[in-house]
């Protein structure tokens, strides 16, 4: 325990799931476990869709294959968010003031926020393209800046136990 | 040119995920140059998970020693109840580098049978 984390941080490592998640012998490895296999099809999902957005991938329309892999994009982040609370709410405390932690969540909001930034600006004009059409230009810095912001989320996520 | 620059960041990212899936909690902030024997009773124990903790009185000062995760604490044999409060364990690992009252255990012995817990 951490006493200098905030008081909600602090209510949710002694709440009695963390207690229950701390104490099952299986419930934190499942979650581990559970939370790179997610990551992997998340993985996935945002490599083929970012490398469409970038022109690779061009055989297919853009609006078919990154509706495809968008559905598995989203599922699997469901599934990083639930085993992702399973994991932090046993080391609550000692999370919520690690800074690679925190730079990790920083980093996850800006990611959804660049979907944000893609449906409301590019995704119209990406829909439409028949395929090996070119890429406009917004659609290729959204594509860069989701594989630059995930690769470092992964990174860190890897890093937290370090520092 | 263009083709091979789009394939390489995605290959980029699967070998740095690779790498990341295969690693866990590493041994990196523990001094291994310097390991250090810890021994005397168990004041408080942990049998938690992601890590077992106990706190053990030493002669010198009270130590947080980290165990392992609790399934492989009992597949070692090292369960519960040879890690519980007011047994004498002699613990061998490695002090933390960031605190100086934490240690992680590479070995502990407990009434002459040693548990390996790497």
């Amino acid at each position: 325990m951490t006493d200098g984390a905030p008081a909600i941080f602090l209510a949710l490592e002694q709440s009695g799931f963390a207690i229950a998640v701390r104490q099952s012998p299986w419930l934190y490895p499942a979650a581990n476990v559970g939370h790179i296999i997610s990551l992997v099809f998340l993985a996935g999902a945002l490599a083929v869709m970012d490398v469409r957005l970038l022109g690779g991938l061009a055989a297919t329309a853009p609006g078919r294959l990154l509706a495809r892999a968008r559905t598995f994009a989203v599922v699997a982040l469901a599934g990083m968010a639930v085993t992702g609370f399973v994991l932090f709410s046993a080391e609550a405390s000692h999370l919520a003031v690690n800074p690679v932690f925190q730079m990790k969540i920083a980093l996850v909001a800006a990611g959804l926020i660049n979907v944000g930034i893609y449906e409301l600006w590019a995704r119209r004009a990406v829909e439409g393209l028949a395929p090996a059409a070119p890429m406009p230009t917004r659609a290729k810095v959204a594509g860069v800046v989701s594989l630059g912001i995930w690769i470092t989320v992964a990174a860190c996520g890897r890093s937290i136990a370090y520092f | 040119m263009k083709r091979a620059v789009t394939f390489a960041i995605p290959s980029a990212m699967l070998v740095l995920l690779t790498g990341a899936a295969f690693a866990h909690h590493g041994w990196g902030s523990y001094d291994a140059a310097h390991p250090i024997t810890v021994a005397g009773a168990i004041l408080a124990s942990k049998f938690e998970n992601p890590h077992a903790t106990i706190t053990v009185k030493a002669a010198d000062k009270t130590w947080t020693v980290t165990l392992a995760p609790v399934s492989r604490m009992s597949s070692r044999g090292a369960t519960e109840k040879v890690v519980a409060v007011g047994q004498n364990v002699s613990a061998y690992g490695y002090p933390s580098t960031v605190q100086s009252d934490e240690m992680r255990a590479e070995r502990i012995t407990v009434d002459g049978k040693t548990y390996e817990l790497r």
